[in-house]
C-alpha cells in the first residue's frame, strides 16, 4: 500500500536535488487535484492529462497521474508573462464551463490524484526529457557528448552530429519517428545540415542565442516558440545566412518521450503498484501538403 | 523588466545617435515628407484617442529624415526590410516587433550578431521603422479584422458576438475540412494546425484572441474556434477535451501572420486615403512555416 503523499515523499527522496515546491509564477510540483490520503492503485505518467488519458488510466485501474501539464489548460502563470500565455481561467469561468465541469466530475468520481512533476524533474543532473526525445529518435549514436566523451544527457548536451542530410529529409524523419503531423519548419527545404540542437518545450530568443554559440550549428529542433520572438528570429537568421533553420515538432511531441523516462525512473523505487506511460498524443492534424502554397 | 524603462533604454541604444542629425534636412523644404509627419496624420485619422504607454512608437531610424516610400507589413523581418529597400521604401510600418520581443527590448541584444546585422542593414539603408499595433486594433472596426474579413470574403457573415473581444461569423454551412481548405487559399497560409472531425458540418465560426479564458467564452457559441499565437496547452487541449465530452467542436490554430497580416494590407489602403506624396506598398512577411508533406 502506498498513498499519494507517500508517493510524493518517495519521489522527493529519490529525485537527487533539493525539492522546490513553491513557484511564484505558476503551479508548483505536487498534488494539483485529489487527496494525499488516497491509496494509489496504479500510476500513469503522461505529458498532458487529457480527458482521454484519464479515461484510459481508469480503464486500466490506475488512479494516480504524474504529468507535466495541469488538467485545466493553463500552467497557472500570471499574465502578462510577456503576453506569451494567458493567466489561469477564473474559478467562475471554470465552474460555468461544461468541459471543465465534466472533467472535474470524472476526476472526483474516480478519486484520481493528479500530480505535477516538472520543475524538480528538470532540475536533475540528467535531462530526462532530452534523453527521452533522443531515444525516441534513435539518435544516441549521434549525440555529440557521446562522440566526444564528457557526459551524458546533461541539460547543456543538446548537440547531435547527424549524417549529412537536407532540412526536408530531416523534417520528414522527425515526423515518422515521432508519429506526428504538425511539424512546422523555417528554412530552405534543400539546405544541407549536419549539426543540430534538440530543445524540448518552448524555445525563447535567449535559448536560441545560447544554442547558436555552438560553432557550426545548422538547425535547432524545438517544441514550440513564440511567433513574434524566436520564430522571426530564425526567419532573420536564415535570411542573414547565420543558420539553416528551425523545426518545431510541437510542445506535446517534444515532451512526451521524457514522460516515458519518468515511468522508467519511478519503477526503480516504486514497486507496489503498476506504472505505465500513456502518451496523450499530438492534438493536431494538418491538411495534406501535396500542393504547398508559395 | 519594466516596460517604460526598457523603451527608454531602447531609444538610447537604437535611436540616440541618429536623432541629432536631421535639423538641417527639416529646414531644407517644407514639402519633404517625413515618417514623423506620416505618424501625425495617422494619429489624426485613426479615430481613437492616442494612448500611452503604447507599443506604437518609432523603433529605429530617424523620424525626421525624408521618406521615399512606405511599406506596411505584419512583421518587419529582415526579408521584408530587404524587399522594402529594393523598391525604394525607406519607411516601414510594422504591426509586430522588429527585434523579437513585445516591446523591442534591445538592451540584451547588444552582443547578438543577428541584431548587429539587422541594425547595420537598417542604418546603411537609412530606414525608419514604426510599429502600428495597439491603435490599429483599437480602431472601430478593428483595422486588422477589417482586413481579415475582406480577404476571407466574410464581411457579410460577421455577427455581433456575445463577447466584446471576439469576432464571430455565421458562414454558409460546409464541412470543417472544406472551410479550412478555403481559408488556406484565401489567407495563403501553409502551417494551419487543426483539431476536430474534418467531416463535421459547421456554420458558426469565432476568433477568440490568444488566451484560454477567451477560448472558454467563445467556444460554447461556435462550431469552429480560431486562435493564433496561443500556447499548445491552452486552446488545443481545451478543444480536444471538449471533443472527448462528445461536443461537436473544432479548432483552427493559424500561424499568427495568417490571423493578422491581411489587416496590414488594409492599413496600406487606408494610408493612401491621406498620404499621397510617396508610394505605399503592402509587403507580406508571409507564413514563416512550411509543413513536410
Amino acid at each position: 500500500m502506498i498513498s499519494g503523499q507517500e508517493l510524493i515523499d518517495r519521489i522527493q527522496k529519490n529525485v537527487g536535488v533539493p525539492w522546490q515546491s513553491q513557484r511564484s509564477d505558476g503551479f508548483s510540483d505536487g498534488i494539483l487535484l485529489g487527496s494525499p490520503d488516497t491509496t494509489v492503485t496504479g500510476i500513469v505518467t503522461t505529458c498532458t492529462p487529457t480527458l482521454d488519458v484519464l479515461r484510459r488510466a481508469v480503464a486500466f485501474g490506475k488512479n494516480t497521474l504524474i504529468c507535466r501539464e495541469a488538467p485545466f489548460y493553463s500552467r497557472g502563470e500570471r499574465a502578462p508573462l510577456f503576453w506569451r500565455n494567458g493567466p489561469a481561467p477564473s474559478k467562475e469561468l471554470m465552474d460555468n464551463d461544461a468541459v471543465c465541469r465534466t472533467k472535474q466530475e470524472f476526476i472526483s468520481k474516480n478519486n484520481l490524484v493528479i500530480i505535477r512533476f516538472l520543475d524538480n524533474w528538470e532540475a536533475r543532473r540528467t535531462d530526462g526529457q532530452l534523453r527521452g526525445l533522443a531515444r525516441a529518435l534513435g539518435w544516441h549514436q549521434f549525440h555529440a557528448a557521446a562522440i566526444y566523451g564528457g557526459g551524458d544527457y546533461q541539460p547543456q548536451n543538446v548537440y547531435f552530429l547527424l549524417p549529412k542530410t537536407s532540412l526536408n529529409v530531416l523534417a520528414q524523419n522527425l515526423k515518422e519517428k515521432l508519429n506526428i503531423r504538425g511539424v512546422r519548419v523555417i528554412g530552405d527545404p534543400a539546405s544541407t545540415l549536419h549539426k543540430v540542437a534538440l530543445k524540448h518545450g518552448l524555445l525563447l530568443v535567449a535559448d536560441a542565442e545560447r544554442l547558436l554559440r555552438e560553432p557550426g550549428l545548422d538547425v535547432v529542433i524545438a517544441g514550440d516558440t513564440v511567433e513574434w520572438e524566436a520564430g522571426p528570429y530564425f526567419q532573420d537568421l536564415v535570411t542573414a545566412r547565420k543558420a539553416k533553420g528551425l523545426i518545431l515538432i510541437g510542445n506535446e511531441a517534444s515532451e512526451e518521450p521524457g514522460c516515458g523516462e519518468v515511468t522508467e525512473w519511478l519503477k526503480s523505487f516504486v514497486t507496489e503498484v503498476p506504472i505505465e506511460w500513456i502518451p496523450a498524443g499530438e492534438p493536431f492534424w494538418v491538411l495534406s501538403q501535396t500542393k504547398v502554397l508559395q | 523588466m519594466n516596460g517604460t524603462q526598457t523603451r527608454r533604454q531602447f531609444f538610447q541604444v537604437a535611436g540616440g545617435g541618429l536623432l541629432l542629425a536631421p535639423a538641417l534636412m527639416r529646414a531644407q523644404s517644407s514639402t519633404v515628407l517625413t515618417a514623423r509627419e506620416v505618424v501625425a496624420r495617422i494619429k489624426r485619422n485613426v479615430g481613437v484617442p492616442w494612448r500611452t504607454p503604447t507599443a506604437d512608437e518609432f523603433k529605429i531610424g530617424d523620424p525626421d529624415a525624408p521618406i521615399r516610400g512606405i511599406t506596411t507589413t505584419f512583421m518587419s523581418t529582415l526579408d521584408v526590410l530587404q524587399r522594402s529597400a529594393a523598391v525604394g521604401n525607406n519607411f516601414v510600418i510594422t504591426h509586430e516587433p522588429t527585434f523579437w520581443s513585445t516591446t523591442d527590448i534591445v538592451s540584451e541584444l547588444r552582443d547578438d550578431p543577428l541584431y548587429m546585422h539587422k541594425l547595420d542593414f537598417i542604418q546603411k539603408n537609412g530606414m525608419v521603422v514604426w510599429r502600428f499595433h495597439d491603435h490599429w486594433h483599437a480602431r472601430r472596426p478593428d483595422g486588422i479584422f477589417a482586413g481579415w474579413n475582406k480577404t476571407m470574403g466574410w464581411e457579410n457573415y460577421a455577427i455581433a458576438g456575445a463577447n466584446p473581444f471576439s469576432h464571430e461569423y455565421v458562414v454558409p454551412e460546409t464541412s470543417f475540412e472544406a472551410l479550412v481548405r478555403d481559408m488556406q487559399i484565401r489567407l495563403k497560409v501553409r502551417s494551419m494546425r487543426l483539431v476536430g472531425d474534418p467531416k463535421l458540418r459547421v456554420t458558426r465560426v469565432g476568433h477568440a484572441g490568444h488566451y484560454i479564458q477567451e477560448c472558454m467564452q467563445v467556444l460554447p457559441n461556435v462550431d469552429v474556434l480560431i486562435v493564433f499565437e496561443c500556447r499548445e496547452w491552452e486552446a488545443a487541449e481545451y478543444v480536444r477535451d471538449a471533443i472527448s465530452t462528445s461536443e461537436k467542436k473544432t479548432l483552427i490554430q493559424l500561424p499568427h501572420e495568417g490571423g493578422e497580416e491581411a489587416g496590414m494590407d488594409e492599413c496600406a489602403r487606408w494610408l493612401r486615403t491621406f498620404v499621397s506624396e510617396v508610394p505605399i506598398k503592402f509587403i507580406p512577411s508571409g507564413d514563416p512555416f512550411w509543413i513536410p508533406g
